[in-house]
């Protein structure tokens, strides 16, 4: 066989999802270390006796080789990896939600080698059963600072002055908080502690883990630019029952 | 040349097929007027046939043809289980290996959040409904995939907080299978949900 110049060996890669495509294939997006979000075509994957049919599952760590210098590449090989017990419940509808972002917020061909780790990280709380909220919020607060948005919650916008727990504030998007004024209508009113906990990853404050929620979903629905997200309804008709 | 008018209609009807492109739509049009013109007429009156003549079952929401499919309508079917199975086929499947009596319920698909299928898309309230119509166990069959999985998780929690009592069908190793050539997913999780051995 003819050695390929674009051709990729033994990349650790996530499933994010995969779509039918021609008459037995898959069109697989994954989210590789190296090489960020990438559309495969995996030729034959959906025949009944295909060998990579059983292995390309969302949220299992997976070895891909792939070529092709197009934007649609095309899959070579998968290994599966282990270590990542299969989602259930509840937590497999948040591997679903954390997929939903990635897909919504993450352009092809974008490298995120920290985010890349910062997911399998995720993915592993999720299976070993971590509160699942705090979890969500950790990786949204991961997933904006890595995509270049990360939130300011030491310093108030445009100043050095630090955060005062104690006080309250108004956090305005892509500014950041500002101290809570007559004159301050814009933006979400939080805790001074929420902006602090959320800077340590702290959610075990019930305050902060509301207030956080709201934040986050202020920002995310704005980077979404008014996008949907299907899990969260899904997630939220579920946890109403 | 330009394509008669008819010829692109007829194309352009078949694209509709899961995994049908122009491509494969151009050569079945051709098939199918050059080689096999009684077959094609054939294929238009049993199409046209089958969408007017069949509906969704009122009980398992398989098609049917009466308003109550005669499986549901058969006494000899043990009417206290009721199984949950994504498509038709997967009923089939069911009945081929005749390991069960019960009832069916079709989902006709599975949740698939990423693809904008939710509960409402699927109408679950309707099989819902259906489980509380008469005292019985539902037993998830759907599809060992993230989806069937999800699929499962949410129909669980559902009937659960109906009080109705659910299962999931076990996954393991094939019967006959050797662990030599089993899938690594297929292995692993075997070894996790592996159960205890009375001596
Ligand atoms: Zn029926």
């Amino acid at each position: 066989m003819q050695a390929h110049k674009n051709r990729l060996e033994d990349e650790p890669a996530f499933v994010l999802h995969s779509y039918p495509f021609r008459e037995t294939s898959l069109l697989v997006e994954v989210f590789s270390r190296q090489h960020g979000r990438v559309p495969l075509v995996a030729r034959g994957a959906r025949r009944p006796k295909s060998a990579v049919r059983g292995l390309l599952m969302n949220f299992q760590p997976l070895s891909l080789s792939w070529f092709g210098k197009h934007e649609v590449r095309t899959l070579h090989s998968a290994e599966w990896q282990g270590g990542q017990p299969l989602l259930q419940g509840t937590a497999l509808l948040c591997g679903f939600y954390l997929n939903e972002l990635l897909l919504n917020l993450m352009v092809r061909d974008d490298p995120h080698e920290q985010l890349f780790d910062y997911y399998q990280h995720t993915l592993q709380r999720l299976a070993h059963g971590a509160d699942m909220a705090s979890t969500l919020r950790c990786f949204e607060k991961h997933l904006l600072q890595e995509l270049g948005y990360a939130l300011l919650l030491e310093h108030e916008a445009g100043s050095a002055r630090p955060i005062d727990a104690a006080l309250s504030y108004r956090y305005i998007v892509e500014r950041g908080a500002v101290r809570e004024q007559a004159d301050t209508p814009d933006g979400l009113l939080v805790a001074g502690k929420t902006l602090l906990d959320m800077a340590t990853d702290d959610y075990t404050d019930a305050q902060s883990a509301r207030q956080g929620k709201q934040l986050m979903r202020m920002l995310l629905n704005h980077h979404l630019g008014g996008k949907l997200l299907h899990t969260r309804e899904l997630i939220k008709d579920l946890t109403k029952l | 040349m330009k394509t008669p008018s008819s010829l692109e209609a007829l194309i352009a009807a078949l694209r509709v097929l899961p995994g049908v492109g122009p491509k494969s739509a151009q050569r079945m049009a051709y098939h199918l007027l050059q080689r096999d013109k009684p077959a094609a007429l054939r294929l238009a009156q049993s199409l046209a046939h089958a969408v007017e003549t069949l509906h969704h079952c009122a009980k398992c929401n398989n098609f049917s043809e009466e308003e109550v499919c005669e499986m549901c309508r058969s006494a000899r079917r043990d009417s206290s289980l009721l199984c949950v199975v994504e498509m038709p086929a997967d009923l089939l499947m069911m009945e081929q290996a005749q390991c069960y009596q019960g009832m069916y319920f079709v989902l006709m698909g599975r949740l698939s959040p990423l693809d904008g299928i939710g509960a409402r898309e699927l109408h679950l309230d309707r099989l819902v409904k259906r489980a509380l119509e008469q005292p019985c166990e539902v037993i998830l069959a759907t599809n060992f995939t993230v989806e069937g999985e999800a699929t499962a998780h949410y129909i669980a929690t559902l009937l659960n907080a109906q009080g109705v009592k659910v299962s999931r069908i076990a996954r393991g190793l094939p019967v006959g299978g050797e662990l030599e050539h089993v899938d690594s997913g297929t292995l692993a999780q075997a070894v996790l949900e592996r159960r205890e051995v009375a001596g």
